[in-house]
């Protein structure tokens, strides 16, 4: 077993742990601090999971996050459409969501076995030019509802559309629990832990542990007769799915629905998330998820106030993308020292 | 015959706990021609690595012992620095960049230049003089007697043709002191086989000193000043020109320790169960050229050669490894290979050699390996459950596991251990046990008995006899040990250039294996 | 075979001039007009694109790192404001530093690269991603605060940070006295198109020479380069400080002839165009050539300067023709990869 704590987390942990010492001396408001880490960690949390199965199959990295994400969209923007509100409306978004993510899954799962071994980069590129494909659905989609639309002038959807009116915050809002000045989003929690569950248990089942055979040993699965391409097509399906669902919980938090660019933002923090909580690419467990996108989230949504009280805004979201993409560099080195080991 | 060019003196090298030479030496004078013999396994490549400085070398942790080279004790890191001391190789497969030409080839890192621009820029960055080049490489070519237009892609002339660039690439070397030659025949037929001889034998006569590999016994006579056999590392034996004897090389090589066959012989019905019509299979370093095999029913089949002559293409290119021509027949009915899932349905089922990379589930326990296989893969041990999704029957799992593990004397603390801890023979015998669960009707096992200790070696063989007998399922064993597939097998197949050179009774000569494994007799009837 | 590639390699400029042609007539702009665009466009990106050129022949692939060769040259020329240096020696300061940096940083990269064999492609868009940020953190925190600031006019009122504009005109009026060339409006400086010239006779005479058939070589088959003498790591270094040093040089062509740096976003995605651009002259991931990076420019940014103009005209929506765009060049990266990667598995 070797999911001990590494020296990666060690140093992210304590990074962490000075943030939070250095915010308190600038005198910032240290329980607001953790009720929002507890948000951003769940917000994002889906998301981070939806690496897990693809990783585990074999098939490496989920760069195509964006792929999930656009389905998630597309599902939250016929919620709103059909007017769709409260938890009920959530749900309805997140299941409107799974049939265009299977959908657009099969597909991205029939180009990403065409390139097995160079997975990653393609992937990167498929999302990349998915995403103006689906700039012109946008624009020209036929919504009717006066709130997603731009306001005038303009064609199509607006890049951002408010879910105040429809199903804004109903997972933070639910069973909040008050611990002194800190709150925890009870709700919330318990709906990431559920996730966490299904994705555990279905690692549990037949098809999910033929996945991490696969994942481990393609040669030894195919000498015994398993379809290697079925059970990667399986996987990046259900990464796709799981990535819907993660952007309807992201969006649900942040109150809008971000369409057009976007999405392309979300794929590199989430593999950076599930790298810093230990994976090193081969085997994805759910903890290497939690605990990476905890440290990952906490660190950035510390690092937002402390970058203003020191007058340089921009600091933040720099130092946060250039953890992202070292931690992903870090990830490739050491892959490929232990594969030639 | 003047000095010494290379004297190697007791060298040693091992890969991980594995001593793969023991003790070498060996020295070749200035134009003289060096035989070295011997069979898979016994150092000969291992030694030409170390004296062309192949990285793989240095990356296992180096060697000992002192190679000399003329007169200077050396200790050859890269392949650069072995050119640079006038060292050349020419390889089983061949070193030439396909997308290039003959000539380019050829000349490559030794390339003419024009100097328009003058000294200036060194001669790396000069531009290439390539009608220099093409006459060069014309002249070469020329001096070993063969015709190309050297303006071909190399990957669009022949086998025959790739060899004679790949020497006249070495041959064109202006400072070439030393050629290493590791099976350069191989691929020729006689007469070109002839022509090289011929070459070799000018190009050794202006000085040059040549360490020539091969298998084909009479070529080494030919050619050679003294010979020098390899057996497991170790150098058994050097004869002088004068001394050379095919049959005693050939016994050196293989070995005399033979012990009685164990096994009564079978009178059986020859049934074909599998059928191979003229079934080449391209897998890299193994190519199987157009089989013609008969496999019948109820019998263990021994596959045989020495390393690189196809013993393991037949099974590998049967589940669909690698890509295949010709027919391969399965009861009479034509299988397509590429579907590996309906070839196991149809009971046919491989273990593999290369047991880390394909053969196991390193990270999983004993118990999921043994059961894998029969899980997934044919859905054996599964129970309804009152709802739809069906699920493990745990129990029976544990009795079969159980049993296996008694059965077949697997060594580890539970069957939740991982496999990767444990040794080589008790990892084999996990794979048997996997096997076994898949009842197959035709099982191919590839080399059982690579780095297992000698009790568990028994173990396997018997399990095999075992399983063959008593389940009825015909075995094919493709093996480098001769002694262990005499021991099991009805007959043994020996392979020879990826061809079939013979099919002979497990109570053969040696002799007459001997001969089967370097294709010296399947060659008068060609 | 050889006919099969040939069509290979056709199939993508054709699709290209057709989607040009169509544009051209939708957007109905005049020729001169389109002509005077994409020769100004040619100019300030052929060099990057030929930058890709040697990476792709020693069988590394698209070299997205190429973006930090330009960020070098951003970054000199920003530095060598900040210590008051203009006119024709500042220029020359600008160039010889940032050739010198590129070289010094291509060699990091290559060794890095060296180090994640078979995943060059995917590391150098991380490493391209991460020297961004870097090179933010610099200029955004570092001016002001660490590295002192001589020249006030290029931070913001605050102190801290450069701003996001600065003018280079002081540079560029340099290069346009030496004599210029006028495409419809535009100048073009003689100097620069020398250097244009240059830089294509430069990549495609090292390809003739012994060293390029060392590229050759290693990018056709690398364990047989190793095995016949050539030190395969060593080459593969020397390629990526080559296209490194190639990529600073063409930015540096490129901010004399716009005159001014938008110091974070100058550089931003320019190695994918680059990269598609090469693709849309026909190239693979296995092999390009001079010619393929000549014709690529010309077809990818005739299709640039055409499709917001045709959305506009067709559709009353230049974003559609703006999305359309970006789907080309994105997508005919997705397209080589796949069609290239399927090829080789198919070939083993």
């Amino acid at each position: 077993m070797d999911s001990k704590i590494k020296l990666p987390q060690i140093i992210i942990t304590a990074f962490m742990a000075g943030l939070f010492v250095l915010a308190a001396l600038l005198g910032m408001d240290i329980p607001e601090l953790i009720s929002g880490s507890f948000t951003k960690f769940v917000m994002n949390g889906v998301l981070v999971l939806a690496m897990i199965p693809m990783i585990n199959a074999g098939v490496g990295m989920n760069f195509g996050l964006p792929v999930g994400i656009v389905a998630g969209l597309l599902g939250m923007c016929m919620a709103i459409q059909l007017r769709m509100t409260g938890i009920a409306g959530f749900l309805g978004a997140v299941a409107l969501s799974v049939v265009p993510a299977v959908i657009l899954g099969l597909i991205y799962a029939k180009i990403l076995n065409m390139v097995k071994g160079k997975e990653d980069i393609a992937a990167i590129f498929i999302g990349y030019s998915f995403i103006p494909i689906m700039n012109f659905v946008w624009t020209v989609a036929p919504f009717t509802n006066r709130e997603m639309l731009y306001p005038v002038g303009a064609e199509g959807l607006r890049p951002k559309i408010s879910l105040e009116n429809y199903f804004g915050s109903v997972l933070n809002e639910l069973f909040v629990l008050k611990l002194g000045k800190i709150s925890v989003p009870l709700g919330l929690l318990l709906a990431y832990a559920a996730v966490c569950l299904l994705v555990y248990g279905f690692f549990k089942t037949k098809s999910g542990s033929v996945m991490l055979a696969v994942g481990e040993n393609e040669k030894f699965c195919q000498l015994s007769g398993i379809r290697i391409d079925r059970v990667r097509t399986t996987a990046i399906v259900l990464s796709t799915v799981i990535g819907a669902a993660g952007i309807c919980v992201y969006a649900q938090t942040y109150g809008f629905v971000e369409l057009y660019n976007a999405p392309l933002s979300h794929s590199f923090p989430a593999v950076s998330a599930i790298l810093i909580g230990g994976c090193i690419g081969r085997q994805a467990k759910i903890s290497h998820a939690v605990l990476g996108t905890y440290l990952y989230q906490t660190i950035y949504l510390l690092s937002a106030p402390i970058a203003n009280a020191i007058l340089i805004p921009q600091m933040s979201e720099i130092v946060r993308m250039i953890i992202t993409n070292g931690i992903i560099l870090y990830a490739f080195l050491k892959q490929e020292r232990r594969r030639r080991q | 015959m003047g000095e010494y060019v290379l004297e190697v003196r007791n060298l040693e090298k091992y890969y991980g706990q594995n001593k793969v030479l023991d003790k070498v030496s060996l020295s070749v004078r200035k134009g003289e021609i060096c035989g070295l013999i011997g069979a898979n396994g016994s150092g000969k490549s291992t030694l030409m690595n170390i004296l062309f400085g192949n990285s793989i070398i240095a990356g296992t942790g180096g060697y000992s012992g002192d190679v000399v080279f003329e007169g200077e004790k050396v200790q050859i890191s890269t392949t650069t620095e072995a050119i640079g001391r006038g060292i050349g190789m020419i390889y089983q497969e061949f070193m030439l960049i396909p997308e290039m030409t003959v000539a380019e080839n050829i000349k490559l890192t030794r390339e003419n230049t024009k100097r328009i621009f003058g000294r200036a820029l060194g001669s790396e960055l000069s531009y290439v003089d390539w009608k220099k080049d093409s006459e060069d490489a014309a002249a070469v070519l020329e001096q070993l007697g063969f015709q190309i237009d050297n303006s071909y892609l190399v990957k669009n002339i022949s086998v025959n043709a790739k060899q004679f660039v790949e020497i006249a690439r070495e041959v064109n070397k202006q400072d070439l002191k030393l050629l290493l030659l590791d099976e350069p025949t191989a691929v020729l037929n006689d007469e070109d086989a002839g022509k090289l001889m011929k070459v070799l034998k000018e190009l050794a006569k202006k000085g040059t000193s040549i360490i020539f590999c091969s298998h084909r016994l009479h070529e080494i006579c030919e050619v050679c000043d003294h010979v020098t056999v390899l057996r497991d590392g170790k150098a058994v034996s050097d004869y002088g020109r004068e001394e050379l004897d095919m049959r005693a090389l050939a016994r050196d090589m293989i070995g005399y320790d033979v012990t009685a066959v164990k096994k009564e012989r079978r009178n059986q019905e020859k049934k074909a169960v599998l059928s191979f019509r003229d079934f080449s299979v391209y897998m890299p370093g193994e190519f199987l050229d157009r089989l013609n095999l008969e496999v019948y029913e109820g019998e263990i089949l021994g596959l045989t050669s020495l390393s690189g002559h196809g013993k393991l293409a037949a099974g590998y290119g049967v589940m669909g490894q690698f890509p295949v021509m010709g027919e391969f027949l399965y009861g009479g009915a034509s299988m397509d290979v590429k579907n590996v899932r309906k070839t196991i349905e149809h009971g046919i089922f491989l273990l593999p050699d290369d047991r880390k990379n394909m053969g196991l589930l390193l990270e999983h326990s004993v118990r999921d390996n043994i059961v894998f296989s029969g899980f997934y893969g044919r859905n054996l041990f599964q129970k309804k459950a009152g709802y739809i999704f069906s699920v493990k029957d745990k129990k029976e799992i544990e009795r079969y596991v159980k049993e296996q593990i008694e059965k077949l004397d697997i060594k580890c603390g539970s069957p939740d251990q991982k496999v990767k801890e444990l040794s080589g023979g008790n990892q084999q015998k996990v794979c048997i046990a996997r096997a076994v669960l898949v009842a197959p009707k035709v099982l191919f096992v590839m080399e059982p008995t690579r780095g297992v200790d000698i009790g568990a070696k028994e173990k396997i063989l018997d399990m095999l006899v075992q399983i063959n007998r008593e389940q009825g399922t015909t075995i094919v064993v493709a093996s480098s040990e001769l002694e262990e597939l005499k021991r099991i097998s009805d007959r043994i197949a020996v392979f020879c250039e990826g061809r079939l050179s013979q099919i002979l009774p497990p109570d053969a000569s040696d002799e007459e294996f001997a001969f089967a494994f370097t294709g010296e007799e399947g060659e008068d009837g060609q | 075979m050889m006919k099969k590639v040939r069509k290979d390699e056709l199939i993508v400029p054709v699709t290209f001039i057709v989607f040009s042609i169509l544009c051209f007539f939708l957007s109905g702009i005049s020729f001169m007009f389109l002509a005077e665009q994409v020769a100004l466009r040619f100019i300030r990106n052929i060099i990057l694109v030929l930058a890709l050129i040697f990476p792709i022949m020693a069988g590394m692939g698209l070299n997205f790192a190429v973006v930090i060769g330009t960020m070098i040259t951003q970054a000199s020329f920003i530095i060598v404001l900040n210590f008051n240096l203009t006119g024709g020696r500042g220029a020359a300061l600008v160039l010889a530093v940032s050739l010198v940096a590129a070289a010094g940083v291509g060699c990091v990269i290559g060794r890095l690269l060296n180090k994640v064999r078979g995943r060059e492609m995917v590391t150098s868009i991380v490493v391209g991603f991460l020297a961004n940020y870097i090179y933010q953190l610099i200029f955004v925190a570092g001016f002001g605060t660490v590295i002192h600031v001589f020249n006030k006019k290029l931070v913001l009122s605050t102190g801290i940070g450069v701003k996001n504009m600065v003018d280079l005109k002081t540079f560029k009026e340099v290069f346009d006295n030496l004599g210029v060339f006028r495409i419809g409006e535009a100048k073009i400086s003689m100097l620069l198109l020398a250097m244009i010239i240059v830089c294509g006779f430069f990549v495609f005479y090292l390809m003739r020479t012994p060293l390029g058939q060392k590229i050759r070589a290693v990018g056709m088959s690398e364990g047989k380069s190793a095995n016949i003498g050539i030190d395969t790591d060593r080459i593969r270094v020397i390629v990526i400080v080559l296209s490194t040093v190639l990529a600073a040089l063409g930015q540096f062509v490129y901010l004399q002839n716009i005159g001014s740096l938008n110091v974070y976003t100058e550089h931003l995605d320019t190695e994918k165009f680059a990269c598609a651009a090469l693709l849309a002259g026909g190239a693979s991931i296995r092999k390009a050539g001079v010619k393929n990076a000549f014709i690529g420019v010309v077809l990818l940014h005739t299709l640039f300067v055409l499709s917001p103009l045709a959305g506009r005209n067709a559709f009353a929506n230049a974003s559609l023709g703006e999305y359309f765009r970006s789907f080309v060049a994105y997508g005919i990266i997705a397209f080589a990869l796949v069609v290239n990667l399927r090829l080789e598995r198919k070939g083993e």
